[in-house]
């Protein structure tokens, strides 16, 4: 039993930093610039697919086609943001986002199935089960990449907010937008490029869940509601606290299947009422870091 | 809430815009479609009085959504089926006229699809959905409009019991009845010896499927009958974060023997995939579904790996059947790819068409009643999947199950089971280690 | 700040008074269409449009009475509308019910509704905005995970509805009269909540919760109060839905794109407006059952379609169609009038701090936060 739970922690840590490389870049989009990416999931499978296509047809390893689908990804994420969502005004704003997202992943979601059809596919490198052995069971090599990856992301998008002038430009953003104007930021400029690196970081996540699982077009709609409640576990726009709430929620489900696993969710989301009845902020959010 | 206008004044028009453009909209597509068809059809149960137009059979597939894996292999196998039997000269020397809607896996839509084609288009015949889980609601559109609903998809009890299937008897299922799907699997096990058995473990992992659970348990009742010792017995949600904690929790209790109850190609490829990273290899893996995807399934987990997986199913590409192998060729020469790569879904669907082609050429009209009463009629037809007889409820006795097994190197899919049936070939009785 | 008009029609009395006519003749309109529809287009095909129509209908006016007026955004709808497909489900089945005696238990169905609306709503409704979408998410799967585990609810396989022996060809007109009762019903109770003193203290919870409660606002108890009469509305017509489709499983009656699809509706519509949420269901519902059922269209290419519609709404109608009609309505109308008092327009680029989910009224009362 030891033994079995020992695993089953481990793996809901592993399977956790799949997680939160896919909800890192909504804790930005969200948390920062207050717009509900119900996208998210789809833009994940599109991370995802760009992996696979060039991991088959360009025999790219997927890891090292990284370098190519991040900045690609950032670049979607830009123009997304600029021909979109910069046009929405008004007080309703934030709602409107969640249109505006959810249309863009329809079209996205139809161009997919368009291209590749409805097989599902998977990132198929040959290392893709190996495995070392550590405490008497074995880890899959993918996911301890995947972790390292995931915590690697984490701290360079959180050295990006905390440690550089761009960085402190998004956090005024995200504490007081007025203000931020009133002092000379050019909020359109700093929400676009954040809305890019959210894009980006994703394709890491999309990468990383192509490897681990096998997946279509239609594949992102059941990420979505799991990404939107990490990242309020987490604490919204903390980085740390999707990482955190990834592994938390992860290991919880996986603990709980050595016994039920048919209401392992349903353990995760109970808790997760919990936590937030008793601290609406998430687990690492700040207190009121912005008005609501 | 903007001016100070009453706003009655300016929902007053809004309204009375959308008024308007409902009643277009409606008005359109009653109008459009009527006029779509050759024939001037009455409403369903009537025969259609033209006589020399296309037979026009409607359908609703999962081309998008959480089915639509299946969907579009069932599309290309419906397509399959007209172009054959256009070729041969229709069906009473009419051509056949197929029309697929997309229901996005979604209620609703199949309800409004089936809608459409049976009273809006008018179609003389309907083919049915997939998935068990749509089949209901739709089966129950066509029942009260008087139209037959054969299927190859909806398996599951619950498509049998529902109260307009028991009042009309319009659902014909020309597949295999999922629930007895594993016998022949636990009668190979039983011809192993009670001895050996006795010494046999067992996993019996599950989605929360009616589609996966009825068969699992049966076998797992079975089995455990004959002295094998289960280890594992747990039910999943069907849609969860990651299958990786039940594998590995499986592949800790070390079984012999793995009954997945799977519905789809993703969850046997996540165990497979978990197994192989814990470097545990079962001696028999045998899955609900996934492995009779063909190449959709191989694709997905790499042809290496295939091999030795076991699914049962009522078909498989090298059956020896000449309509079944002329199929095949005719898919792998529109389609590319190998024989063994060809869906089972593929099959399906086309027995379908060919049930609806017996029965309207046996009653001599397309007269839904008469082909109703005809398929209940105790009657054996023939399909690429073998012999179709429909029992009082709709499904069909006359299947039997075979088990299939991938060998050599996922180059061959092959019937294993039972063994010394006719078509069947040595089984790998210990499935090779994964490849990493 | 007090509320400024920045334009005022030159004859007030002149516009009252077609603003009356207006308002009557387009509810009479509206009233005959809506009664006269099934009538008069017989077929089934088209009737299926219209009851589905108005089962949105009245769950995006239901959702509207407690997220338009209180600005909590809810996407735990379905636990409602699953709920009471579950119960009338279950209710029939064991009480061995059949027939139209079926529909007496609508109202068991929206008091089940009402129940769950209770403990969720105090659960959910003691936090802000934002993770109140969250709790809200995490109940809708909680309950869709009991519909799957619990015995009493058929599990996987989901729960057939007792049989109605009706014809074919009329089959869908009860339900659509129905529907149609309530999605009225739905309309009316938002529009009486509107025009309260309830109403009035859920929107100034939704300006700012703070000093509603300081000005003895019981900003709890009236929230739960929109809550659970959202909820029960929404139960009773998941109910119908259920009759109507003879099916409920477990994904189907809590299904997460139907949250989404109420969100939609709502801000395509108008948010906050009576009548937005009537037109976005009335758009949405029947245009993407509509594209799925042309051949050409179907498949990923009306999901395309879908999401350049939504766009093109959005990027030019940002505020939704009838907040935006209405303005438009208004700026043809007073075209060439000078304005009397020097305005401080209220146009559609006002910014001012675009803090979350704070959507006051643009004839705002706040300054900025």
């Amino acid at each position: 039993m030891a033994r079995e739970i020992t695993q089953a922690i481990v793996d809901g840590v592993l399977i956790g930093g799949v997680y939160a490389l896919m909800a890192v870049g909504l804790t930005l989009i969200f948390g920062v610039l207050d717009i509900i990416n119900i996208a998210q999931g789809v833009l994940v499978i599109l991370g995802a697919y760009l992996s696979y296509s060039l991991f088959t047809k360009a025999h790219i390893d997927p890891f090292i086609g990284l370098l190519i689908t991040i900045p690609a990804m950032f670049v979607i994420g830009v123009f997304i943001h600029w021909a979109f969502i910069s046009r929405l005004r008004g007080t309703e704003r934030t709602s409107m986002t969640l249109l505006v997202t959810y249309a863009v992943g329809l079209i996205i979601e139809g161009i997919l199935f368009k291209i590749y059809g409805a097989d599902d596919v998977q990132i198929n490198p040959r290392y893709v089960n190996s495995s070392v052995r550590i405490f008497g069971f074995y880890v899959g090599w993918v996911y301890i990449w995947g972790f390292i990856l995931a915590v690697v992301l984490v701290a360079v998008v959180y050295a990006l907010l905390y440690r550089t002038r761009f960085g402190r430009s998004v956090r005024a953003v995200m504490q007081d937008e007025t203000a931020a104007r009133l002092v000379g930021i050019s909020v359109n400029k700093v929400a676009a490029l954040t809305f890019g690196i959210g894009v980006a970081v994703t394709a890491a996540g999309g990468e990383v869940f192509g490897l681990t699982n096998a997946f279509n077009a239609n594949s992102g709609y059941d990420l979505i509601s799991r990404l939107l409640s990490i990242i309020i576990l987490g604490g919204m726009g903390s980085v740390g606290g999707a990482l955190g709430a990834s592994v938390f929620m992860l290991t919880l489900e996986s603990v709980v299947t050595i016994w039920q696993p048919n209401w392992a969710v349903a353990v995760y989301y109970a808790a997760l009422v919990i936590v937030l009845v008793y601290r609406p902020t998430g687990l690492f959010g700040r207190k009121a870091v912005r008005a609501q | 809430m903007s001016a100070n206008l009453p706003w009655f004044s300016r929902n007053a028009v809004a309204l009375g815009a959308v008024a308007l453009a409902v009643g277009a909209l409606a008005a359109c597509s009653s109008s459009s479609s009527s006029s779509s068809t050759g024939s001037a059809a009455a409403t369903g149960s009537a025969s259609s009085s033209s006589s020399s137009g296309p037979i026009t059979i409607g359908a609703s597939l999962s081309l998008t959504g959480d089915f639509s894996a299946d969907g579009q292999a069932y599309k290309q196998g419906y397509n399959l089926w007209v172009k054959d039997v256009n070729a041969a000269g229709g069906i009473l020397g009419r051509q056949v006229k197929l029309t697929i809607l997309d229901d996005q896996s979604d209620p609703n839509q199949v309800v409004t699809n089936y809608q459409t084609l049976i009273n809006t288009d008018h179609v003389d015949l309907t083919f049915g959905p997939f998935s068990s889980l749509l089949t209901a609601p739709a089966s129950a559109v066509a029942a009260r409009n008087g139209y037959a609903f054969v299927e190859g998809a909806g398996g599951a009890p619950t498509v049998f019991d529902t109260q307009s299937n028991e009042a009309d008897h319009n659902v014909f299922d020309v597949s295999l009845p999922v629930a007895d799907e594993f016998l022949p699997f636990v009668d190979y096990i039983a011809s192993l010896g009670a001895a050996k058995d006795k010494t046999l473990t067992a996993a019996y992992p599950s989605a929360n499927d009616p589609f996966a659970i009825p068969p699992v348990q049966l076998a797992q009742a079975k089995l455990s009958a004959l002295g094998v010792k289960t280890v594992y017995s747990k039910v999943f949600p069907e849609e969860t974060s990651s299958y990786k904690p039940a594998a590995d929790q499986v592949a800790a209790a070390k079984p012999d023997i793995v009954v997945l109850g799977s519905t789809d190609v993703p969850t046997v490829s996540s165990f497979m995939s978990e197994f192989a990273q814990d470097h545990f290899t079962p001696q028999l893996f045998i899955a609900a579904a996934g492995p009779d995807q063909g190449a959709a399934f191989t694709k997905a987990v790499g042809a290496g790996n295939a091999t030795g997986m076991m699914v049962p199913d009522g078909w498989y590409p090298g059956y020896a059947n000449a309509t079944s192998k002329k199929m095949v060729s005719e898919y792998v020469a529109q389609y590319g790819g190998t024989a063994s790569g060809v869906n089972a879904d593929i099959a399906e669907a086309y027995s379908v068409g060919q049930v609806v082609n017996q029965a309207i050429t046996a009653v001599g009209s397309v007269n839904n009643a008469k082909i109703i009463s005809y398929l209940h009629s105790g009657v054996t037809l023939q399909s690429v999947q073998g012999a179709v007889k429909f029992d009082a409820l709709g499904e069909n006795a006359s299947s039997d199950a075979f088990v299939f097994q991938w060998q050599d190197s996922g180059k061959n899919f092959d019937q294993v089971l039972p063994v010394g049936a006719t078509g069947s070939v040595p089984i790998i009785a210990t499935k090779p280690a994964w490849q990493s | 700040m007090t509320p400024v008009s920045p334009v005022t029609p030159v004859s007030p009395v002149t516009s009252k008074r077609l603003g009356t006519t207006a308002k009557g003749g387009g509810l009479v309109l509206l009233a005959a269409i809506a009664v006269l529809f099934p009538q008069v287009l017989t077929n089934p095909s088209v009737t299926n449009y219209g009851v589905l129509a108005l089962i949105y209908v009245t769950c995006a006016s239901a959702w509207n009475i407690f997220s338009g007026n209180t600005g909590y955004i809810s996407i735990g709808q379905a636990v409602f509308y699953g709920s009471g497909a579950y119960a009338m489900g279950i209710a029939a089945r064991d009480w061995h019910m059949e027939g139209t005696a079926v529909f007496w238990l609508l109202p068991l169905c929206g008091a089940v509704g009402a129940i769950i609306a209770v403990p969720f709503g105090l659960i959910a409704l003691r936090v802000r905005r934002h993770t109140f979408i969250v709790i809200t998410i995490a109940v809708f799967f909680i309950f869709q995970l009991m519909a799957f585990n619990f015995w009493f609810t058929g599990g996987s396989s989901g729960l057939n509805s007792p049989f109605l022996s009706w014809p074919a060809a009329t089959y869908n007109t009860p339900f659509y009269y129905i529907a149609l009762a309530y999605a009225a019903g739905s309309v009316l109770i938002a529009w009486l909540v509107r025009r309260s003193r309830f109403g009035l203290q859920l929107r100034a919870i939704r300006d700012d919760e703070d000093r509603a409660r300081g000005l003895g606002v019981k900003a709890m108890r009236v929230k739960l109060g929109a809550f659970t009469i959202s909820g029960a509305i929404t139960a009773m017509i998941g109910a119908v839905w259920f009759y109507y489709l003879n099916q409920v499983e477990p994904q189907t009656g809590f299904n997460p794109l139907f949250d989404l699809a109420l969100v939609l509706m709502v801000f395509l519509g108008g948010y906050g407006s009576i009548s937005g949420p009537v037109l976005g269901a009335l758009i949405i519902e029947p245009l993407t059952l509509w594209l799925n059922t042309q051949p050409a269209l179907s498949g990923s290419v009306s999901e395309i379609m879908l999401g350049a519609v939504f766009l093109l709404v959005v990027l030019f109608m940002p505020r939704g169609i009838i907040p935006t009609g209405g303005e438009f309505i208004t700026k043809i109308r007073t075209r060439g009038r000078p304005a009397v008092i020097p305005a401080t327009t209220i146009g559609p680029a006002s910014s001012g701090p675009t803090t979350p989910f704070s959507s006051g009224p643009p004839v705002s009362s706040g300054g900025a936060r």
